[in-house]
């Protein structure tokens, strides 16, 4: 039964012992706050800084993917719409090239039918006038003829008739 | 977590079966001596000039400041009260060691309670220094904290931090406090939990520790308050004339009741827990005095089946009272580095908080 050391009971206050626990509680929270906790500090502080910037940076990267995603799809459909519209555009120009070369070709076709009756005409015209011209020959011929004969009408028929057949014949 | 949880009743009953075995030993030293009682609380709970260490006391060096018949100041040091004793310059009276002539002025004896608390400190040093070489090495800072001991380093140091120091210890002020917060946290935590062990003396159950640590919060409470915390002291604001001087002896009473109230919450607690178990384990040996061995062997299954509940009650309060220790550490040092006007309600509250 050595428990009243300093004479006292279990409420008494021990004077050297209070000495010996106030000075190693100095020590020990001077090398605390000096050395051994803010290097704790720090790292579990840098840690807990670094998770929320990276947090953060993620959600800012999330929310700029999302953005560029929504311009791909915009950039997308509006390049679709123009690729349509250039469709549909090339459509209509080759519809529009297509009616005008008809037209012209009829028109030419039209052009050179006309041409070609005009010249057929003109053949025609010219054709009957050589003719014309041929027959009032042959005609004063034979007429020459007839009367370079005489009168002899069998004879003069004759003459007619053959030379008729020669000009067929011709 | 089963494998604690199966093996905390197996623990349990080894802790108190060495407990009996301290306690029969005890008794029967007691019984030859002038004691009547088979048990002796007072003598387990108080401080001893000896511990107990793998089951061999070690007596601790005896040292005094004293006047001898001259009067004139002497210093000694003694391996042991035996020694001391034996020099010739000092007698035992009543369990009590004098100088033969003259008297003791301070005793700076080492003592079970002292060593206890160097344990609790030291325990904590090398816990700190552990954490603190890890992140050193980067793991928990670069990469996730590894192991159990890491992770619970964690545990406790955020804990401090966010429910602690944060809430009560207004903007950045509160990394100052930090240390000293963490450090009472701790070492309380683990002067408690050293108390548990039969063998060892509970240097949070012994008035003078937490009378030094609670004078640790008062000083810095004191040094860290504000002029706001001293108007309220010297000059309360928003009452009449009158009431301020009224309010000068309340303050300042105030001031000191809130260390001796931490003091007594943590001494009180932790010794009434000591004794209870004490207590209700000592009944077997009652019992075995006054009705004979058969009714003791009958109350010892109650009384260790009631120790055990009181064992997992008293680790609860030994990590609760070093959380309120801490708490009202953390609210007294905020309440006084407060720099802001008074906001009456904050300041009720705090009240309602102390008296917890």
């Amino acid at each position: 039964m050595l428990y009243l050391i300093a004479g006292g009971g279990l409420l008494s206050f021990n004077t050297g012992f209070a000495i010996w626990i106030a000075i190693s509680l100095i020590v020990f929270l001077l090398i605390m706050t000096k050395y051994a906790m803010p290097p704790i500090m720090a790292a579990l502080e840098g840690r807990e800084t670094r998770i929320r910037e990276s947090l953060e940076a993620a959600e800012v990267a999330l929310a700029k993917a999302e953005a560029i995603s929504k311009d791909n799809d915009k950039a997308l459909r509006e390049a679709e719409q123009t690729a349509h519209q250039i469709r549909k555009e090339a459509k209509e120009e080759a519809e529009r090239i297509r009616t005008e070369r008809i037209a012209k070709a009829k028109d030419e076709a039209e052009k050179i039918i006309e041409q070609a009756k005009f010249d057929i005409t003109q053949e025609k015209q010219s054709a009957l006038i050589a003719l014309r011209q041929e027959v009032a020959r042959l005609a004063i011929k034979s007429a020459s003829l007839i009367i370079d004969a005489e009168l002899d009408e069998e004879k003069n028929k004759k003459l007619v008739n053959n030379y008729i057949d020669d000009l067929s014949k011709n | 977590m089963i494998n604690y949880f199966t093996l905390l009743p197996s623990l349990i009953v080894v802790l108190l079966m060495s407990q009996t075995s301290v306690l029969a030993t005890k008794t029967v030293a007691d019984d030859l001596g002038e004691s009547e009682s088979p048990i002796d609380i007072m003598g387990t709970v108080a401080d001893h000039d000896y511990f107990t260490f793998f089951g061999t006391k070690l007596y601790l060096p005896r040292i005094f400041l004293w006047k001898d018949a001259n009067g004139k100041t002497q210093f000694s040091t003694y391996k042991s009260t035996k020694k001391a004793l034996a020099s010739g310059e000092f007698e035992q009276i009543d369990h009590v060691i004098k100088p033969v002539n003259g008297s003791i002025l301070v005793d700076f004896s080492l003592t079970s309670h002292l060593i206890y608390f160097w344990f609790g400190l030291g325990a904590l040093a090398l816990y700190i220094v552990f954490a603190g070489s890890r992140y050193k090495k980067g793991i928990g800072t670069s990469s996730a904290p590894k192991g159990a001991l890491q992770n619970l380093f964690e545990v406790f140091f955020e804990f401090v931090r966010d429910e602690i120091a944060k809430p009560n210890i207004e903007g950045e002020n509160y990394k100052k406090y930090l240390p000293y917060l963490f450090t009472m946290f701790m070492s309380i935590t683990f002067m408690n939990v050293f108390g548990l062990l039969p063998w060892a003396a509970t240097a949070t159950a012994d008035i003078t520790v937490t009378a030094i640590l609670a004078l640790f919060t008062f000083f810095i409470t004191q040094f860290s308050g504000t002029k706001d915390h001293w108007q309220h002291v010297f000059w309360y604001p928003g009452v009449p004339l009158g009431v301020k001087f009224l309010m000068i002896p309340v303050e300042l009473i105030g001031l000191f009741t809130k260390p001796f109230a931490l003091a007594i919450r943590l001494f009180a607690n932790m010794m009434s827990g000591k004794i209870m178990i004490i207590a209700i384990l000592g009944l077997i040996f009652i019992f075995n005095d006054m009705y004979g061995s058969v009714a003791a062997y009958s109350v010892s299954i109650l009384s260790v089946a009631m120790t055990s509940i009181l064992y997992v009650l008293k680790l609860l309060v030994a990590l609760l009272q070093a959380y309120i220790f801490t708490l009202l550490s953390a609210v007294f040092i905020g309440m006084a580095a407060e720099e802001h006007e008074h906001d009456h309600e904050h300041y009720d509250h705090i009240h309602a908080e102390q008296s917890v």
